[in-house]
């Protein structure tokens, strides 16, 4: 099977071009042909990952351009971190379509959104199986592109398009460092393949600064793609999308390609200190950051976002303190709560049709469905104890901890009370408290978009138990096998951090369920008390606007000028240069009067030019 | 011998071919240019005479070729005034203005 | 540079030769034109004489004043021959030309200057027709009668040309 893994990619590729040529015809039967296709992708994905767990790396590549001595090679790489990736993707995407079936129900562009999903889907698959660089990053472009158009689906609503192409410019900001830093590495060790440099790298071939500087500028990419600070405010705005779109760009693929490029490049970044602590810093500050905005969103599908981001955080912290097999770990696990929160979500969003949380309420006895496995995927997130996010979480606390950090430990256990917190918060108000009398028609979601939630819920719950302390490290192990760069398959931390993760977590859900569902305390006690803080949060630190007062007003007044420039300077020399061509042109043409006589003067006065030149210089004679 | 210098001689012929070509590229009755361009050939003529007798060696040549060229001016006359007459018949005009079908 | 009486009759035929020429240029009436050229033709057969060729005088006075006058005479006559105003084209352009002219006659009048040959012996005036008559039905027989070739083609052209277009018939 590993060694026809190229095909993989190419079913959902089939779908988006049948889809493309035939969707207006096939009209709401093309969720169908995404269906069919995602799921045979699914399973071959499978297939691929059982026996990879046995077999070893297989790598294929042919020759793709040979210029003079450079040789470009293009193929697929299948080894365990892309084989694990593979089946990820192409589980959520195929639960995506699925659920999409339900939830876009009576759109008239069902072709194109299937379209769509089939790109973005084919792109994260050939990103994960790209042996190189380059062909990495030709894919990471198109998921980007597939996330633009995915985002900006509901078109003609302003804040989709603004959204879409906010999405796409500050990943592109991202996508500059990537490129430059590819560029780099090329420079370096001659070679675009991961192989190559990870060698490179071993041998010292490369300079100690050249790796961190190569390295920072690869995670500038990842921090663009998995919505890192200081470039995440496209993340929560990308929440314009469909909400299937959502639950797919934030489990599976696009924000997941930043951590995977991480991960793949791991070996990169492991040669470098500095890297790793950058990446380990900005983790850690984007995870508390982003977790203590979520606290006050009031928007349900923005405090799933800022909790991706916030998670995100984690995978960049559990990366950057050495624990690889953490960040995967959390990457996987996350994946499915979060892709199970979103379409919960999208659920409760598709009965009641608002996504503002203040006006829900009640929703537990309406959604019997819904509900609980919405609370699954909370008490997932949040750490709860033999729910997966728990222990990957607790994987990434003990590698925090062991990776000598103790002020970031410090801030991803306060970023995982803030994560209980906020997700309980988020879980009371919209399902306890009393029922909103406009929510009389509330009714439960088809099966077809119930079924892939259960799936995903069944996996939040058991996921975790691949890697665990008490019964064996089993992922750990063979995402490491046979790559000693890795690191250790599982970090022996101190008991005390799962006590104090659990406890943490406990204190957020009780605090929650004080405030939003006792309602013992008041709910103005906490934002009363820090009014200015509530308001700050509220708006997100105003990072947009502070982007907006500097970036975007230094780059409109810069266009200004550069526009003045234009229209002055530049437009200037070419109308001179026109109007000259002009004026030359106008003489030309009145000298070309269609009288012998005039030429024979031209031509005659012309060489008595000639001729007293000559006189005066000597000419030929001299 | 002769007390005139050649120079004198070639001299008269250069101002009368300069009458002759400001007059052909100024003038604007065909007429007047035709007869410019005579005016040319005679200074021309002038030319050869003279260094027929004053070249470097003597000939008569000089003067046989000023009389082809002579018989020669006399057709050009000729055929030159027929083209006139005939676009003449056509046009209603003799201004030379007027004759700009090369810019077409 | 001695007053010879070869010297003054130079002078006066040159003088009359240019004087034509300018006349030439500057009246209006196209009939006085041909006139003034006609003095400018005259003194040119003198200038011919002057330097030994009398034949080419000769033939000078029958074609140029004779011939080619009364010719364009017709062709004045045959047009609009009491167009006097001409006109004048535009003053730059006049003055673009007499610039060039004036260019072109002082980088020659510069190879005239130096230009020093010293007189020969020549015997050019003595039985000058005879010696034309012998070159010419000698050496140059063949150009000769090319030239009747000439003629001949021209007269025909001429008057193919000048001939009223009978399917026109205007």
């Amino acid at each position: 099977m590993m060694e026809t893994a190229w095909i993989i990619p190419l079913f959902p590729l089939l779908s988006f071009l049948i889809l493309l040529l035939f969707g207006r015809r096939l009209k709401e039967a093309s969720a169908f042909v995404g269906i069919l296709l995602t799921l045979a992708s699914l399973v071959y994905s499978i297939l691929v990952l059982f026996e990879r767990f046995t077999a070893p790396t297989y790598k294929s590549e042919a020759a793709w351009l040979n210029i003079g001595d450079l040789h470009l090679t293009a193929g697929f790489e299948v080894n365990q971190l892309n084989a694990l990736m593979l089946v990820i993707v192409s589980l959520v995407s195929c639960l995506v379509h699925t659920y999409s079936k339900g939830y876009m129900h009576g759109d008239e562009r069902i072709p194109v959104f299937y379209a769509y999903l089939g790109l973005f889907t084919f792109a994260m698959q050939g990103l994960v199986l790209s042996p190189n660089l380059l062909q990495t990053y030709i894919f990471w472009e198109l998921v980007g592109v597939g996330s633009f158009l995915l985002i900006g689906f509901y078109f003609y609503k302003e804040e989709a398009k603004a959204a879409a192409k906010k999405a796409f410019i500050m990943t592109r900001i991202g996508d500059v460092g990537l490129l430059i830093g590819m560029i780099l590495l090329f420079w370096q060790t001659n070679s675009f393949e991961y192989d190559e440099i990870f060698k490179a790298v071993r041998e010292g071939a490369i300079s100690q600064g050249w790796i961190t500087l190569t390295a920072l500028l690869i995670f500038v990419g990842a921090v663009g793609k998995s919505g890192q600070f200081p470039l995440h405010t496209w993340l929560p705005d990308a929440m314009e999308g469909p909400t299937p779109v959502s639950a797919l760009i934030h489990a599976a693929t696009m924000v997941a390609a930043g951590v995977y490029l991480v991960a793949a490049l791991f070996p990169l970044f492991a040669a470098s200190k500095t890297a790793l602590l950058t990446i380990a810093i900005i983790g850690a500050f984007t995870a508390i950051f982003a977790a203590s905005i979520g606290l006050v969103q009031t928007d349900i599908k923005r405090v799933l976002a800022y909790s991706t981001v916030s998670q995100l955080g984690y995978m960049m912290l559990a990366l950057g303190s050495a624990g690889y097999v953490a960040g995967v770990f959390h990457l996987m696990t996350h994946a499915f709560f979060k892709a199970l929160l979103f379409l919960a979500a999208g659920s409760v969003i598709h009965a009641v049709h608002t996504q503002n949380i203040e006006e829900m309420g009640g929703l537990w006895k309406k959604l019997r469905l819904t509900g609980p496995l919405f609370l699954i995927g909370t008490l997932a997130i949040s750490g709860v104890p033999l729910l997966s996010g728990f222990f990957s979480k607790d994987e990434i606390l003990a590698a925090a901890w062991e990776g000598g950090h103790p002020i970031l430990f410090l801030l991803a256990v306060i970023a995982a009370f803030f994560t209980a917190f906020y997700m309980f918060r988020l879980f009371f108000m919209v399902f306890t408290g009393e029922a909103r009398s406009e929510m009389k028609h509330v009714h439960e979601s088809p099966g077809v978009m119930t079924l892939p939630m259960i799936v995903l819920g069944v996996l939040a719950v058991i996921s975790g138990y691949v890697n665990t302390p008490w019964f064996g490290t089993f992922l750990g192990d063979w995402l490491t096998k046979g790559n000693d760069s890795l690191g250790h398959s599982h970090v022996e931390g101190p008991g005390w951090i799962m006590i104090v993760a659990t406890l943490v977590s406990l204190a957020g859900i009780f605090l929650a369920w004080l405030i939003y569902g006792k309602k013992s305390l008041s709910r103005d006690w906490l934002s009363g008390r820090g009014g200015a803080l509530h308001t700050i949060l509220y708006n997100k630190y105003y990072i947009d606007e502070f982007y907006q007062l500097t970036i975007v007003s230094l780059t409109k007044g810069m266009s200004y000028f550069l526009r003045f420039i234009d229209l002055f300077l530049v437009e200037g020399i070419v109308k001179g240069v026109a109007g000259f061509v002009q004026g030359l042109g106008k003489t030309g043409s009145k000298v070309q009067n269609g009288q012998v006589q005039t030429y024979g003067a031209m031509a005659f006065v012309g060489l008595a030019v000639l001729v007293v030149i000559f006189a005066l210089t000597g000419g030929y004679l001299k | 011998m002769s007390s005139i210098p050649a120079s004198a001689f070639l001299a008269l012929a250069l101002i009368l071919f300069c009458i002759g070509l400001y007059g052909a590229l100024s003038k604007r009755n065909t007429v007047i240019v035709l007869i410019s361009i005579e005016l040319m050939l005679n200074a021309v003529n002038i030319n050869l005479v003279t260094f027929s007798k004053y070249g470097i060696k003597p000939s008569i040549t000089g003067q046989i070729f000023a009389l082809f060229a002579i018989t020669v001016a006399a057709a050009e006359a000729a055929v030159g005034l027929a083209i006139l007459i005939a676009l003449y018949r056509n046009r209603k005009t003799v201004n030379i203005d007027e004759m700009d079908t090369m810019k077409h | 540079m001695t007053f010879s009486g070869e010297f003054i009759a130079f002078m006066l035929l040159a003088l009359a030769a240019v004087i034509g020429g300018v006349l030439l240029l500057n009246l209006t009436n196209v009939v006085h034109m041909i006139i003034a050229l006609v003095f400018t033709f005259v003194s040119i057969a003198g200038i011919y004489i002057l330097l030994s060729a009398e034949f080419i005088a000769g033939a000078q006075i029958l074609i140029y004043s004779g011939a080619i006058t009364i010719i364009m005479l017709f062709g004045i006559m045959l047009t609009k021959h009491n167009d006097t105003s001409e006109g004048k084209p535009s003053l730059w352009r006049r003055l673009f030309l007499l610039l060039g002219v004036l260019g072109f006659a002082f980088a020659v009048y510069i190879g005239i200057y130096n230009l020093d040959l010293a007189p020969q012996t020549n015997h050019l005036h003595e039985n000058n027709t005879l010696q034309i008559g012998k070159a010419l039905y000698s050496k140059h027989i063949i150009p000769f009668e090319l030239t009747s070739v000439l003629l001949l083609v021209a007269l025909v052209g001429s008057i193919i040309l000048a001939k009223k277009d009978e399917k026109g018939g205007e």
